[in-house]
């Protein structure tokens, strides 16, 4: 028999009271370690070029004083960012959220994923890391990508996905 | 030639050898260089006068292009079958196009002058895949092509089991343009605005050159003989603009009739059907279960003359390369709009208007333009004044009158922006000068975004971004309890539809 039922708006589930999954730890020590780089390398040519080119003394401590604040929050930023990403996987879909000044949750439900990609770099690969794409109709690139995983969670979480996008597809 | 004679190989119309022509002509064009290199090679080598060397280039070049468009079409063949269409074509390299009737978005067709007296038309199966493998049916008559569009629409709605098709036959038509609509089509043109945009920084780069022009011209002895004086030129420059207004409206008008003259819109079933143009005629389809969103836009010339442009896109519209697949309506009133999109959507939405005017469009917060003025108006104009203080003093807090006119575009941006929904769709407005809004369904979208900002957060305000395969809408500055409520409604009827969104 044809049901109709009329469906509450305040019975539809909330991602209030989700438990939001983080991401792997090692993947802070890996950001911190990039970043830990990038500063090294850069901080040579900044102390060395001011100096070479003779730019007046103030304006060298303006622009090293400069430096030292934006390699601090180089190096700080992914302490305070990345505890802030978090995803959730649910029966229908999977929620995702980002962002310090401007946060932001992504919702894919999982009968719109057209594939699923999973992918790790050699820095990923020493920290046992992985990254998962997903790909809905539309996007030019991964709608969703969610770095930072370990590489055993990003293949489970793919395969959960490709059977839940896979069953939805038998449903409808 | 029937669809229904399926399963052999056929081959199209020998007509088909102009269509083969006009290619292999496009593509000698764009390699000109290389194609043409070794006639040049033998026409250096012979030894005669130019004009032999001419006449035979000519003879050699218009026997390789004739040669080669008939060989193209002998080796042209193609086969449909119950659920596809297979396309075999090249002389040397040998292709085969596989296109399933399910991949199919639309079947378009065109019709040059020469097909037209022939009543030939060139078929064109629009895909979602790449347009390298867009598949092509030249010189076939429009019964064949209607037949084709009706077999691969019951081979779609059917798996092509019974032979029995559900498509109706086309009725009548919905939408028809006459002359006044080109006029209004051509009014309303942006690119004739464009081409001002571009000669207003022309002329005042040569202004020098233009007053230089006119003194001389002013000078000449044939007018000083009509005593014309410096007013006089001031007017004649007057006039050489307003003829330019003129001839641009003019060339967008003649461009309005050579695309859309005698333009018809039918639904022919679950199918709309557009088709119009004065020498080459375009016949374009889409199938309404592809629709992604509806849109309805009004710029300055349009509010004038109280007609909007209408959209429909579809889910290959969004890769950029594709735009031109987009599905134009190119001038209705906001009746028809409303009527087309109760058709269109039906039957689980079109209930909601997409009038701009409507007062059922629920505003955003105001604190929209606060941020707007914020980050567009007072940080720049700021940063502008304290960069000119030392080198123009006081004048410098001449660059705070930016302010108040980003005040006013942000103010005006407001009030245009708003949204409506009910169970099945939404419809977001937006505008500055003139209006635009987007319909769409909520079965159809693919992932939902809302965003925050520290200064929504403190405001409790959110922004809400649906994507689609067409493009994303987005629904700026909502509450933020509103915005996850029409999240999770909206996650709800994707993840409980049973129907396919493509």
């Amino acid at each position: 028999m044809f049901e109709n039922p009329e469906i509450a708006l305040q019975e539809l589930p909330d991602t209030d009271s989700v438990q939001w999954q983080a991401l792997d730890p090692g993947y802070k020590k890996l950001r911190r370690l990039q970043n830990s780089i990038a500063v090294l390398l850069t901080t040579a040519p900044i102390v060395i070029l001011p100096l070479a080119l003779r730019i007046p003394l103030l304006a060298t401590i303006i622009f090293w004083l400069v430096w030292i604040m934006f390699a601090t929050a180089l190096l700080v930023w992914p302490g305070i960012a990345l505890p802030k990403r978090g995803y959730v996987l649910r029966d229908k879909d999977i929620l995702f959220r980002k962002g310090v000044v401007w946060q932001s949750v992504t919702a894919i439900p999982f009968n719109r994923i057209q594939h699923v990609e999973t992918s790790s770099t050699p820095f990923d690969r020493k920290f046992g890391l992985a990254t998962l794409q997903l790909f809905t109709a539309g996007g030019s690139g991964g709608d969703l990508k969610i770095e930072g995983l370990a590489a055993e969670t990003a293949e489970q979480m793919r395969l959960y996905v490709l059977k839940q996008a896979g069953a939805s597809i038998e449903t409808s | 030639m029937k669809p229904a004679d399926s399963g052999a190989w056929n081959r199209t119309s020998p007509y088909a050898i102009l269509f083969f022509l006009g290619r292999i002509i496009r593509h000698v064009t764009r390699n000109a260089w290389q194609s043409l290199a070794p006639l040049f090679a033998f026409l250096i080598a012979y030894q005669g006068d130019l004009a032999s060397k001419l006449m035979l280039g000519g003879i050699g070049l218009g026997t390789a292009l004739l040669v080669g468009s008939v060989l193209h079409w002998l080796f042209f063949r193609y086969r449909i079958g119950t659920d596809s269409i297979l396309i075999r074509s090249g002389i040397v390299r040998k292709k085969q196009l596989d296109i399933k009737f399910d991949r199919i978005q639309g079947v378009n067709t065109t019709q040059n002058l020469v097909y037209r007296a022939l009543g030939l038309v060139t078929v064109t199966f629009d895909t979602a895949g790449s347009s390298a493998n867009e598949g092509q049916l030249p010189a076939v008559t429009r019964e064949f092509a209607y037949e084709l569009r009706t077999h691969i629409s019951s081979g779609k709605s059917s798996a092509a089991t019974s032979g029995e098709n559900e498509v109706a036959l086309p009725g009548n038509a919905l939408l028809k343009l006459d002359w006044r609509d080109m006029f209004r089509i051509g009014l309303a043109d942006r690119r004739a605005l464009l081409i001002f945009a571009f000669i207003g920084p022309l002329m005042d780069q040569r202004s020098d050159e233009f007053e230089a022009f006119i003194n001389n011209t002013l000078q000449s002895p044939a007018l000083d003989a009509m005593q014309l004086d410096v007013a006089t030129g001031a007017i004649m420059v007057s006039g050489v603009f307003i003829l330019l207004a003129a001839l641009l409206v003019l060339i967008s008008v003649a461009a309005a009739f050579l695309r859309y003259h005698n333009f018809e819109l039918f639904l022919d079933g679950r199918t709309l059907r557009s088709q119009g143009g004065l020498f080459t005629r375009n016949e374009h389809t889409m199938d309404l279960e592809k629709i992604q969103t509806l849109q309805l836009q009004q710029g300055i010339v349009q509010i004038w003359l109280n007609r909007f442009l209408m959209t429909v896109r579809q889910a290959i519209s969004g890769r950029k390369q594709r735009s031109s697949k987009l599905f134009v309506i190119p001038v209705v009133t906001i009746e028809t709009a409303d009527m087309l999109r109760r058709l269109l959507l039906a039957p689980d939405a079109g209930r909601l208007t997409q009038n701009p005017r409507s007062k059922l469009f629920q505003p955003i917060s105001p604190y929209y333009m606060r941020s707007r003025i914020l980050f567009l108006g007072l940080l720049p104009g700021t940063l502008l004044c304290s960069a000119l203080y030392p080198a123009i003093g006081i004048a410098s807090l001449t660059g705070l009158i930016w302010l108040p006119i980003v005040g006013l575009f942000c103010w005006r941006n407001w009030k245009r922006a708003g949204y409506l929904h009910n169970n099945n769709e939404l419809v977001r407005r937006s505008g500055l000068l003139g209006f635009r809004t987007v319909g769409l369904l909520f079965r159809k979208v693919q992932r939902v975004t809302i965003t925050q900002s520290r200064y929504q957060r403190r405001k409790n305000l959110a922004s809400l971004k649906l994507y689609m395969a067409s493009g994303s809408v987005r629904v700026p500055y909502i509450e933020h309890e509103k915005a996850k409520q029409l999240r999770n409604y909206i996650l709800y009827k994707v993840e409980s539809s049973q129907q396919a969104w493509h």
